[in-house]
């Protein structure tokens, strides 16, 4: 309760400030004339992506997890990757490739290829704890393979999906950081223009009322769509590997298809860097070399931040996940439900919330550390819960009713049976939260204390001003953490102690 | 003295009622096993007293202690019972011996005295606790649960179908480990099961449980000779049912003029016959139509030649097995037992 009430105060302070503003500055924002098409326009772009996420994100996740596709495990680390590649750099990547991706099809493409691991995440820790036999008996049944994935296999991950795509709509509507890069003017950037001009934050916030709503109509739909179906398993179910499909002749086209897939998604940026940096000017490298020693204390920043918000995350999300998960029920969902509402409210309005209420209410804490470490922490929680939920979701209830009987109480079976349990699952939360947080531009653009420098601000302070050659080592250790997190996430995300050995 | 004392327990889930005003008494050092076919409410039942289920109405003591009644709830980790699921539910991320001591004092879980203690009483020797628990057999995986469960001494224990997902051969040496240490640690305890020999065999009291009631309580031997009605003389064992009608005290049916186990009222009634209680012997009033081999024994399916031509089954010997078509007389050996028509 008390989290979810945490993660609404920015919901809150945004509400107070679009009121403080008077009823005219707000309604002066709303009925400006190009409201609509902004809204429109960023609409269009997280709808047009988030179907593509679904196809990217199920066929490969049905690729790894069902076929014998050769390299599994290299593709997964792979297909994740470009997740926590800092999305930002990922932006600037595409806008510098092609004019024509500086526009509409550019935000569409980057929101598709560096959300669709979201999907992909979700889609494959369901399927991998999908009964085989309920596959099987289908097969026997005369389904084809393809009938078996569309009848069978499709159903039961439905929930994953819906997750991962809300997640993936929710994350396009209010997105920020990719499109800093890009002549493409969305909501999210309209509302910081509004906070950057005027300094009158009623204004950015009457237009995040907007995007609040937006999103509860997407959760209502959601809600809707997910219905009253029950996907539980029935009985325990066999616990053995499904039976991989033989690809034969299709091995070439689906290897094709994982290369583009992984190519554009990951190999862009990283290419990019490396184009960068090899094609820069004498000049060019001697200007980098003198922003290099910057490099150090932005790392240190960076994953300090990232740490502590992964650890705050990380504890937050733990009740509302084992809330979620063991007790359902309408409050317990609109519990849940809150934090995704707190995240439709684009990062840098958040921010600038948290900021705002920090000044007013606890002056002291303005301008600390801590403030941005809270803000990364509520920012990301969505993806901790998601990640905890899913792993959480896996662990029997006999097992914590066992500990129950035999003498401890709720506190002590969730420090030794589901914590101990659900371990992957927090390395999972983590990771995610230490990866968004290290790639996270425009929160910390707000909040960063001063005088203090993050890898994201800097390498995008330098794309802008100085040159792509002198953010290149910036964006390099950003992406060379982002894949050793990815190695975590590979491993660890929705996954169960124990369990893997059965 | 009674340790664990159920009365009028009620629970509905929306409008099905699962449990409907069960009373049920197990007496100290006892095992009584609760037999229902599922969805009878046996699991809510057992979860109930364990502490699972919050009940609607009724009130559970065990030895001492009300547990729950109106206004009375105490958590499931204070009832001091142990609890044994179908699967066991060891925790994959604890080696045998850790899971063994999962419900001990640090102090004990240290000493791992008890824990090797309980290991022996469950038939395991102290080698398995160090193995991790994916490495166990089925029958092993549930011993180790009941030894978890044995361990912080429970003064009630609750098996919920413990043996259900067992092969039959190992079925039996597994309830055979399972009551020598439940004896040995005279723990009272409710079996929770589907199975009729299962609770006829291990149970001191049988329960049966039908539609959340429970329509009879009694000594297995009793629960055999003397169900409360029909469609439990049918779910307990094979039966031989055949009209009769009873007058001064026997019951002439087509197998003749049969004495009565139990007094019964003049008129019409439906004769219960266990299919060992008919004997082949030379005569001609009945023709062999079938028969069902067990090994040991025979299930024999004969027609009678009266003018009903009424079917029955008869439990024999293989090696005293007629051969299809035979003809053959019955005899009824022991008292019957009848149920008003």
């Amino acid at each position: 309760m008390a989290v979810a009430a945490l993660a609404f105060t920015p919901v809150v302070i945004t509400v107070v400030q679009a009121l403080q503003g008077g009823a005219s500055a707000a309604g002066h924002v709303l009925t400006n004339h190009s409201t609509p098409g902004l809204l429109l326009r960023t609409a269009a772009a997280a709808l047009l992506a988030t179907p593509l996420c679904a196809i990217f994100g199920v066929g490969s996740a049905w690729l790894i997890e069902r076929t014998r596709l050769p390299g599994r495990r290299i593709w997964t680390v792979l297909l994740v990757a470009p997740l926590v590649v800092p999305v930002f750099v990922t932006g600037y990547a595409y806008a510098n490739l092609s004019g024509t991706l500086q526009g509409f099809w550019g935000a569409v493409a980057i929101l598709a290829f560096s959300y669709y691991p979201v999907v992909f995440l979700l889609v494959s820790a369901s399927m991998r704890v999908l009964d085989p036999a309920l596959e099987e008996t289908a097969r026997s049944l005369g389904l084809g393979g393809w009938a078996t994935f569309r009848r069978v296999v499709l159903p039961q991950i439905r929930p994953a999906l819906y997750g991962g795509l809300l997640l993936v709509l929710l994350s396009g509507l209010v997105e920020y950081d990719a499109f800093v890069a890009f002549h493409y003017q969305t909501f999210t950037i309209d509302i910081y223009s509004q906070y950057r001009l005027s300094f009158s934050a009623s204004g950015a916030a009457a237009l995040s009322g907007l995007s609040i709503l937006l999103c509860l109509a997407i959760l209502v739909c959601e809600a809707l769509l997910r219905g009253g179906a029950n996907y539980t398993k029935i009985g325990s179910g066999s616990r053995r590997p499904a039976t991989r499909v033989r690809l034969g002749r299709s091995t070439l086209p689906a290897l094709v298809g994982m290369v583009a897939l992984v190519g554009i998604a990951l190999g862009v940026p990283v290419g990019m860097l490396v184009y960068w940096w090899s094609n820069a000017s004498a000049a060019g490298h001697a200007a980098a070399r003198a922003e290099l020693h910057y490099l150090g204390p932005a790392a240190l920043t960076s994953v300090l931040m990232g740490l502590a918000s992964a650890v705050l995350a990380t504890i937050l999300a733990l009740p509302l996940a084992v809330l979620a998960v063991r007790h359902n029920g309408p409050v317990v969902t609109a519990l849940e439900r809150s934090v995704y509402v707190a995240f439709a409210l684009p990062d840098l309005v958040a921010a600038i919330a948290l900021a705002y209420g920090a000044t007013r209410l606890v002056p002291s804490l303005y301008g600390t550390v801590f403030l941005m470490v809270l803000a990364e922490a509520l920012l990301f929680l969505p993806f901790a819960l998601v990640a905890l939920r899913t792993t959480l979701g896996l662990i029997e209830p006999a097992l914590e009713e066992s500990a129950r009987a035999l003498g401890l109480g709720p506190l002590r079976t969730l420090w030794r049976v589901t914590i101990p349990l659900a371990r992957p699952g927090l390395g999972a939360a983590a990771v995610l939260v230490f990866a968004f947080t290290l790639g996270d531009l425009s929160t910390a653009q707000v909040l960063l204390p001063p005088g203090m420098d993050s890898l994201g601000v800097h390498f995008d302070a330098d794309a802008r001003t100085v040159s792509f050659a002198a953010a290149v080592p910036y964006g390099a250790v950003m992406v060379a953490i982002a894949m050793a997190a990815t190695f975590v996430l590979v491993t660890q995300f929705g996954r169960v102690r124990g369990l893997e050995a059965r | 003295m009674a340790e664990l004392r159920c009365a009028g327990l009620v629970k509905s889930y929306g409008s099905r009622a699962v449990l409907q005003s069960v009373d049920l008494e197990v007496p100290e050092g006892t095992l009584t096993a609760i037999l229902g076919a599922s969805g009878s409410g046996k699991t809510t039942l057992l979860r109930a007293i364990a502490g699972f289920v919050e009940l609607d109405e009724g009130r559970i003591e065990i030895g001492e202690t009300v547990v729950a009644d109106s206004g009375v709830r105490l958590p499931p980790e204070r009832r001091g019972v142990g609890y044994v699921t179908q699967e066991g539910a060891l925790y994959p991320h604890l080696k045998v011996a850790d899971n063994v001591a999962f419900g001990l004092s640090r102090a004990e879980r240290k000493a791992g005295r008890r824990t090797a203690e309980v290991l022996e009483l469950v038939g395991l020797d102290s080698g398995f606790g160090n193995r991790p628990v994916h490495e166990l057999s089925g029958g092993e995986q549930r011993r180790v649960a009941l030894a978890r469960a044995l361990a912080p001494r429970p003064r009630l224990m609750l098996l919920d179908e413990p043996f259900s997902a067992l092969d039959a051969s190992l079925r039996t040496d597994t309830r055979r480990a399972v009551l020598d240490a439940l004896a040995a640690e005279n723990v009272t305890t409710v079996l929770v099961t589907h199975d009729q020999a299962e609770a006829l065999s291990m149970g001191q009291h049988v329960g049966v449980l039908r539609d959340g009631r429970l329509i009879q309580h009694d000594e297995p031997s009793a629960l055999y000779t003397a169900p409360a009605d029909l469609a439990l003389a049918r779910f307990v064992g094979d039966a031989v049912v055949i009209p009769g009608v009873v007058s001064a005290g026997r019951v002439s049916c087509s197998l003749g003029d049969l004495p009565l186990a139990h007094s019964a009222a003049d008129g019409p009634v439906h004769v219960l016959i266990r299919p060992e209680q008919i004997a082949l012997v030379e005569g001609s009033t009945a023709t062999v139509t079938g028969s069902t081999y067990f090994g040991a024994e025979t299930l024999v399916q004969l027609l009678l030649s009266d003018a009903d031509e009424q079917a029955v089954t008869a439990r024999i010997f293989s090696h005293e097995a007629p051969k299809l078509g035979d003809p053959v007389a019955l005899d009824v050996t022991a008292p019957v037992v009848v149920f008003p028509a």
